[in-house]
C-alpha cells in the first residue's frame, strides 16, 4: 500500500512536467570542469559579438522608437496615410549630425552605408513627428521631437539659414545700413527717412504712385462741385497762386562730399537717383555713402544697389517695382581677364599668314 | 498602293489608340477602401480630426459587423507576422507546424550531403525531402539544450545573418532578458579566437565574453562562426539543410534553412524554452544581491 502510494505521488509529480527529463548517471557530475570566469557579469549589450555592440544598439533603440510610434498613430488613424493627407504634410527639412560627429558620439567608426542606415530611421521618425505636429497630436510630436534633438547639430539655424540672405536691421535712428557692389567698387550706404516736425517718419507718411494722382482728382472735382461755373469765358480768371507744394530736401552725401560734386557727370547721378525715382520716393530719404575702389560707373552702380536694397528694407511694397527695374540685381558683369596668346580679353594680335 | 497603305495606317492607328479612363475616379471606386470618398483637403487641425474620426468610425463599424461574419479572422488566421510575435512553445510544436512553415523543403536532389541521409525522407521534384519525423525531436532536445542552460545562468548567442531574420534573432535575444544576445549582421571572424584584440584588455578581463551556447539559423554563411565555437568548446545547435553535414554542429536540427517562416519557428520554439530556463534561474537566485548580474530592462512585444 505504502509503495502504491508512494508511486502514486511520483507519477502525479512526474505528470507535472511540462517537458521531459533525462537521467544523468551520478559519476558523470563528479569532475564537472567549472568555467574559470563564472563569477564575472555578462556584458551589457545584447549586441556585444557584433563587434560594433554601441552603433547596433543605437539602431536598435531607434527601431523600437518607430515601431512604437507607428503603432501609436496607427491607433490614431493617421497610418496608413492617403496620398491627399500626405500632401498636406509639411515637407521634410532635416538636418542631421554628419557623420564625423556621430562616429565620435558612439566613439565607433561609421561607415556610409551605417551613417545612411541611422539616417533613414531619423527621417521615418521625423515624418511621424511631422505627421503627428500637423494632426494637432503635439505632445506625441513634442516626445518625438526630444528623441530627434539628440541627433540634431548645435548649428541647426545656422545650417537651415544658409543661402537665404539675412533680413536687412534698422537701428533705433530709424537708419539702414546696405552694402552694394558694381565691378570693383563696394559702397556702404546708410539710409534714414526725413523726418517732419509732427515726427511723422516719411515711410509712415508715403504715398504709393496711384495714391498723389487719385488725391488730385478727387481735389479737383470737390473743386468742381464747390465753385459755380464763370458765366463767360471773357469773365477774367483769378489770379490765385497755387498753393506751393512743400519738398523736403534731402541730402545725399557720398564720402562725405554732396553726390553733385562727387559725381561729375549727369549719367552717374541719374544711376544713383534711379531707385527713389522708379520707388516714387524723391523726397523721403537722406544718404549717407562711403564707396570705395572701381571708377565712376561702379561706385554710382554699387551706390544705386546700396540704395534699392535698403528702401526694401524701409518701405517692403516697394519691391516688386525695383525688381522689375533690376535695381536689386548686382550686376555680375566684371572685367575679363587678359588671356595668353591674346593681346586682351578677347583681342586677337594681328594674324599673320608666315 | 498608296491608298491600301495610307487605310491600313489609318485602320492601326485607330486600333492603337488607347481607351481613356476617367481620372476622377471618386465616383467610380470599386475596391472598398477605408478613406472617404470625398477627399477633402485637409488644412486645419479640425479638418485632421475630422477625417480621424471618420476613420474610426468606419473601423468601428468594420469591427462590429465582424462578430457576425465568417469566423476566421486576421488575429484566427495565420499572418506572416504572428510567426515572429507569436512563437510555439516546446510543447505545443506538432509536424503540422513544421510542414505548414516549409521546413521540409531541402535543397536539389544533386546537392545532397550523403552525411545527411539519416534525416532525408525522400526525393520530390528534384529536392529532397527532409523527414520532419526526425526535426521535430531534434528540435525539442535542442529547446531542452537552450532552456537547461538558460536555468544554470548560461549565456545564449543567437545568430541570423540575413536581412530577414535581423529582427528574428533581436526578439529572441530579448525574450531571454540580460543571458540573451544576437548577431544580425556578420559574425567578425576573430571575435571567440582574437577577443583581446576586438574587445579590448579590459572587457574581457571584466566581463563574460564567451557564450555558453550558440544558436545558428544559417549555418553556411557562418562557418568561422562555428569554427570558433569549436575551438572554445562551446556547444552549437543550428538549422541544417540537405546540402550540409549534420555533424558542424552539436545538436543539428534538419529544416530548411532557406524559409524565414522556418527560422522564425526555430527561434520562437528555443526563445520560448530559452525563457523558461531564465526564470528557473532567477527564482533559484532570487537574493541577486552578489552575483553582479545587472538586469536590462526586456522589451517584450510578444506574449
Amino acid at each position: 500500500m505504502n509503495v502504491l502510494q508512494q508511486m502514486q505521488r511520483v507519477s502525479a509529480i512526474v505528470g507535472r512536467r511540462t517537458y521531459a527529463t533525462t537521467f544523468v548517471p551520478p559519476a558523470s557530475l563528479e569532475n564537472v570542469a567549472r568555467r574559470r570566469d563564472s563569477g564575472k557579469p555578462l556584458p551589457q549589450s545584447p549586441n556585444i559579438y557584433t563587434g560594433r555592440p554601441s552603433y547596433y544598439d543605437q539602431l536598435n533603440a531607434l527601431e523600437t522608437a518607430l515601431q512604437h510610434t507607428q503603432r501609436a498613430l496607427r491607433n490614431l488613424q493617421l497610418l496608413p496615410l492617403p496620398q491627399f493627407a500626405r500632401d498636406a504634410i509639411p515637407p521634410p527639412n532635416p538636418v542631421w549630425k554628419n557623420k564625423r560627429v556621430l562616429a565620435e558620439e558612439i566613439a565607433e567608426s561609421l561607415t556610409v552605408t551605417r551613417y545612411r542606415r541611422v539616417i533613414n530611421l531619423l527621417n521615418q521618425l521625423d515624418e511621424c513627428r511631422r505627421i503627428a505636429d500637423v494632426a494637432g497630436h503635439h505632445s506625441l510630436a513634442e516626445s518625438l521631437a526630444r528623441v530627434l534633438q539628440d541627433f540634431e547639430p548645435a548649428n541647426k539655424e545656422a545650417v537651415l539659414a544658409r543661402g537665404k540672405r539675412k533680413p536687412v536691421k534698422i537701428d533705433e535712428y530709424g537708419r539702414s545700413y546696405t552694402i552694394g557692389r558694381r565691378k570693383e567698387s563696394t559702397a556702404r550706404v546708410w539710409v534714414i527717412p526725413v523726418q517732419d516736425k509732427t515726427g511723422e517718419t516719411s515711410t509712415t507718411s508715403v504715398q504709393t504712385p496711384e495714391a498723389p494722382l487719385e488725391d488730385e482728382l478727387s481735389a479737383g472735382e470737390v473743386e468742381n462741385e464747390g465753385s459755380k461755373a464763370p458765366e463767360s469765358l471773357l469773365d477774367p480768371v483769378p489770379d490765385v497762386p497755387p498753393a506751393p507744394v512743400e519738398v523736403t530736401t534731402t541730402n545725399i552725401l557720398i564720402n562725405n562730399t554732396p553726390l553733385v560734386q562727387y559725381f561729375a557727370h549727369q549719367a552717374d547721378r541719374e544711376t544713383v537717383v534711379r531707385p527713389f525715382k522708379i520707388a516714387g520716393l524723391l523726397g523721403a530719404f537722406n544718404v549717407f555713402a562711403i564707396v570705395r575702389g572701381g571708377g565712376t560707373t561702379g561706385q554710382s552702380g554699387a551706390i544705386s544697389l546700396g540704395i534699392a536694397r535698403a528702401l526694401v528694407a524701409h518701405v517692403p511694397k516697394v519691391e516688386t517695382i525695383l525688381r522689375k527695374a533690376k535695381l536689386l540685381r548686382r550686376d555680375p558683369r566684371m572685367v575679363e581677364r587678359k588671356k595668353t596668346g591674346l593681346a586682351k580679353a578677347r583681342e586677337a594680335y594681328t594674324w599673320v599668314k608666315r | 498602293m498608296s491608298l491600301s497603305i495610307r487605310s491600313w495606317a489609318a485602320a492601326s492607328a485607330h486600333c492603337s489608340r488607347r481607351a481613356r479612363c476617367p481620372k476622377n475616379i471618386n465616383g467610380a471606386v470599386r475596391y472598398l477602401s477605408n478613406t472617404s470618398p470625398e477627399q477633402v483637403p485637409l488644412q486645419t487641425e479640425e479638418d485632421w480630426s475630422q477625417f480621424q474620426v471618420k476613420r474610426a468610425e468606419y473601423k468601428s463599424l468594420v469591427d462590429h459587423f465582424s462578430q457576425y461574419g465568417s469566423t476566421q479572422t486576421r488575429d484566427s488566421t495565420f499572418q506572416p507576422h504572428h510567426e515572429l510575435n507569436r512563437p510555439k512553445a516546446p510543447s505545443e510544436l506538432a509536424l503540422s507546424s513544421l510542414m505548414a512553415a516549409g521546413a521540409h523543403m531541402g535543397h536539389s536532389q544533386t546537392l545532397m550531403n550523403p552525411n545527411f541521409m539519416p534525416y532525408a525522407y525522400g526525393v520530390r521534384s528534384g529536392i529532397t525531402i527532409i523527414d520532419l519525423d526526425h526535426t521535430l525531436p531534434l528540435l525539442r532536445r535542442a529547446a531542452k539544450v537552450v532552456r537547461a542552460t538558460a536555468a544554470k545562468g548560461g549565456s545564449i548567442v543567437f545568430i541570423g545573418t540575413r536581412p530577414d531574420l535581423r529582427p528574428t534573432v533581436r526578439k529572441a535575444a530579448e525574450r531571454l532578458g540580460s543571458q540573451g544576445f544576437h548577431v544580425g549582421e556578420r559574425w567578425m571572424p576573430g571575435t571567440l579566437t582574437n577577443k583581446l584584440a576586438l574587445f579590448g584588455g579590459d572587457i574581457v578581463a571584466k566581463e563574460r565574453i564567451v557564450p555558453d551556447l550558440v544558436i545558428l539559423l544559417n549555418p553556411i554563411p557562418n562557418m568561422h562562426a562555428i569554427r570558433e565555437c569549436a575551438y572554445d568548446h562551446i556547444p552549437t545547435i543550428g538549422i541544417v539543410d540537405s546540402n550540409v553535414d549534420p555533424r558542424i554542429v552539436m545538436y543539428p536540427i534538419p529544416a530548411n534553412d532557406e524559409s524565414t517562416r522556418t527560422a522564425e519557428l526555430v527561434a520562437g520554439v528555443l526563445s520560448i524554452a530559452g525563457r523558461e530556463g531564465v526564470m528557473l534561474y532567477q527564482e533559484e537566485h532570487l537574493q541577486a544581491g552578489n552575483d553582479g548580474q545587472r538586469q536590462r530592462v526586456r522589451q517584450t512585444f510578444s506574449s
